[in-house]
């Protein structure tokens, strides 16, 4: 096989900066057809001109003329190793790299001989991820749902669910977990089968130490594993925070598997500078060594005031501050910038989620700052959206602060 | 992981040297003093490695401060590795982001010369937060260059050009045996100087002393514009954070034009402030003095705080 590729002069243009790279596929789609051929892809298709990894398709496009071998792979890494600042994901890489076997018919053993010979990271390292122990869910007041767990890239991801039928599955976001779901879990369970995840990093899921384990990419990798392991169709997306900066993503990435979503007091950003609230958060958690969820549930709330025992619950996934390494990332993961490591991705996604024609409910609790301009950015986004349902009082953690009146809206407008 | 320090060095680099895995890399690096203390990072450029900042470990560490000494990939005892496409402006970045993500560094203190400088700050603008003071010396965070030095065409630019860049560079070992000891004001011993000269003794393990010269954003469309021209853009993010400016004026690479060019930039930095008898290596001219101004700098303005 002789793939067609631009020549190694026209690409070497290309190679003075990788953004202006960007610049130049956007102005040359001829060039970039090609490199999307050349990567065994139909274009338009396949969502790989993500963020880095259309640099690894120019470089197979630039090397491959013929198949790839597994002496590109390892170029793959040597090249472009280090990666770029805030991505330094191995996952990501060998993901990629096993990708690229795929399309060459090479076995996915010899992938993983080559990363072992490259120093890719392709399990966790003995003590990089810890678990939460079992004893620290012992009493949660309301949530009572047995745990069950998945396998995605080695790590455990926890969830629970109630019901049956079409799934409806509900993302938490930072720093909480799948226990903010528990007043919503029962009236919407007589809809559907309602799934709960706890997002890698968050509740009963395993949490890797190490920062940089963290990025976008990561989490919507892992997002989309849980949605495919579990073959979800058909799903009701519920999302809050960066349950929907994520269920967006995996939404764009895999639009087949869903039928409806409900975004609520979420965003997702694309570059654009944000408000002063955020940016103060974002401070504050980056200077955090650790963080106490139950008083900063109890400082967020407008409506009620969390137990001591709900306050317990909140904090009850982070023994330590070695539990929270998720939870101290995400602020920074957010694109504040043009050139934030995922502002090209969330742009990608949304001139995709522009195209969906899925039904969409926005609930939008009324006093929550952080998020106050995601709601018509949202409305700017999709076609079909329905008439905003804002819960006047209501704060950021809308599912506390009013669960069960947002519930009874979002059934309501199932039917 | 690293290579063993020889016994000769003891005396004059006591320091454990630690290893970190960073993108895939070895980066060596030391770190002293309070484990608690506020962490001081001594970056140092082209082509010199931890040895340089010797002076500071002491004095920072006794303040109660916790410096840190990396080696860039390609320099000092890090991994040397024979790809140029490793070694770029945007990968150091990322190696030092790497290890201040690993180190789990709060409201830490960028200190750094030469190319220190960019690489630096550019990786505490991927950390903003979290960079509590900087300190530049010699070093420069903009496109084009003010010195006559990089206009010249001897030495500079026929030492980073093709070919004869090469000759220059890796035949000759212009900068990686014979950089630092040549400049030396105070005049440096044999011994000190074959501290600096030493990690480049492995054939062809010299590759970033003709990287980093290539690296300089001169014109648009150079290798290292696109970063430097992103860290120039976003230096107003680092109004609150306590700046100095310390500098060798004798020094012919940046000159005190280059220092002036920074004030403009970032007008609430102090200084700059003026060391004699010090060359472009002025932490080995003047380590002592040095860091004296850093840690009385450091204690006069605690920073931003959380």
């Amino acid at each position: 096989m002789r793939w067609t590729t631009p020549a190694a002069e026209e690409l070497s243009y290309l190679r003075a900066d990788p953004l202006l790279w960007e610049q130049e596929l956007d102005a040359r789609p001829e060039v970039a057809e090609a490199i999307e051929r050349a990567a065994g892809l139909r274009a338009g298709r396949v969502y790989w001109r993500s963020e880095h990894d259309h640099l690894y398709a120019l470089e197979l496009a630039d090397l491959g003329r013929g198949r790839p071998s597994m002496a590109m792979v390892y170029g793959f890494w040597d090249r472009f190793e280090p990666r770029p600042p805030e991505h330094e994901i191995d996952a990501d890489l060998l993901a990629f790299s096993l990708w690229v076997a795929e399309v060459g018919g090479l076995g996915p053993e010899d992938v993983a001989k080559v990363a072992e010979r490259a120093g890719i990271v392709t399990a966790w390292p003995e003590g990089s991820v810890v678990r939460t122990p079992e004893d620290r869910f012992a009493e949660l007041p309301g949530f009572a749902h047995l745990p069950r767990y998945v396998e995605v890239e080695g790590l455990r991801m926890a969830w629970v669910e109630q019901g049956s039928g079409d799934p409806i599955l509900m993302l938490h976001g930072e720093p909480t977990w799948g226990y903010l779901y528990r007043h919503m879990i029962p009236p919407l369970a007589g809809a559907g089968r309602v799934i709960v995840p706890d997002l890698i990093g968050f509740g009963r899921s395993d949490k890797p130490l190490a920062e940089n384990a963290y990025s976008i990419k990561s989490h919507v990798r892992w997002l989309r594993q849980f949605i495919t392991t579990l073959d979800l169709r058909r799903i009701t997306l519920v999302c809050q925070d960066w349950g929907g900066s994520l269920g967006l993503r995996a939404l764009a990435e895999m639009p087949e598997r869903f039928a409806r979503l409900v975004a609520m007091n979420t965003g997702i950003a694309a570059g654009q500078s944000r408000g002063e609230a955020f940016l103060k958060w974002r401070r504050f958690s980056q200077r955090a060594t650790h963080l106490d969820v139950g008083r900063l549930m109890s400082n967020t709330l407008k409506l009620r005031r969390p137990t001591p025992e709900e306050a317990a619950a909140y904090n009850a996934p982070f023994p330590s501050a070695d539990y929270q390494t998720a939870a101290l990332v995400f602020p920074r993961l957010v694109p504040v910038r043009p050139d934030h490591p995922g502002a090209y991705d969330n742009r990608m996604a949304i001139e995709r989620l522009r195209t969906l024609d899925l039904p969409v409910l926005l609930v939008w609790g009324a006093e929550d700052a952080i998020t106050a301009a995601g709601e018509a950015h949202l409305r700017s986004i999709f076609r079909h959206v329905s008439p905003t349902q804002w819960v006047a009082e209501a704060g950021h953690f809308i599912q506390e602060d009013a669960g069960q009146e947002v519930a009874a809206r979002i059934l309501e407008w199932m039917k | 992981m690293i290579r063993p320090k020889p016994p000769w060095l003891e005396s004059l680099f006591p320091w454990k040297q630690k290893a970190i895995r960073v993108n895939g890399r070895n980066m060596a690096y030391i770190d002293e003093g309070d484990r608690a203390g506020r962490p001081v990072l001594l970056l140092s450029g082209n082509p010199t490695w931890g040895f340089l900042y010797r002076d500071f470990i002491g004095p920072l560490a006794e303040a109660g401060f916790r410096p840190i000494a990396p080696d860039w990939v390609g320099a000092g005892y890090s991994d040397h590795p024979r790809v140029d496409s490793a070694l770029t402006m945007a990968h150091h970045i990322a190696d030092l982001v790497s290890l201040m993500d690993q180190l789990r560094l709060r409201d830490f203190v960028i200190v750094g010369q030469d190319w220190g400088g960019p690489q630096g700050v550019g990786a505490a603008l991927q950390r903003v937060e979290r960079l509590g003071a900087l300190v530049l010396m010699n070093t420069w965070l903009f496109t084009g260059l003010l010195s006559k030095f990089h206009l010249s065409p001897r030495p500079w630019r026929s030492w980073s050009a093709p070919l004869i860049g090469q000759f220059f560079m890796k035949r000759h070992k212009v900068l990686s045996q014979h950089g630092p000891s040549a400049l030396s004001r105070r005049g440096m011993n044999p011994e000190e100087a074959r501290a600096y000269h030493h990690v480049f003794d492995e054939p062809d393990s010299d590759h970033v002393v003709l990287t980093w010269p290539r690296t300089i954003p001169m014109v648009e469309g150079d290798r290292g514009w696109a970063d430097m021209k992103s860290i120039e853009g976003r230096l107003g993010e680092l109004k609150d954070v306590p700046t100095l400016l310390l500098w060798a004026p004798e020094d012919v690479v940046f000159p005190i034009e280059t220092a002036r060019r920074l004030k403009e930039l970032m007008p609430w930095a102090e200084g700059p402030v003026e060391f004699d008898n010090a060359s472009h290596f002025l932490q080995d001219d003047r380590g002592p003095d040095l860091a004296r101004a850093v840690v009385e700098f450091l204690e006069r303005r605690p920073g931003v705080r959380a």
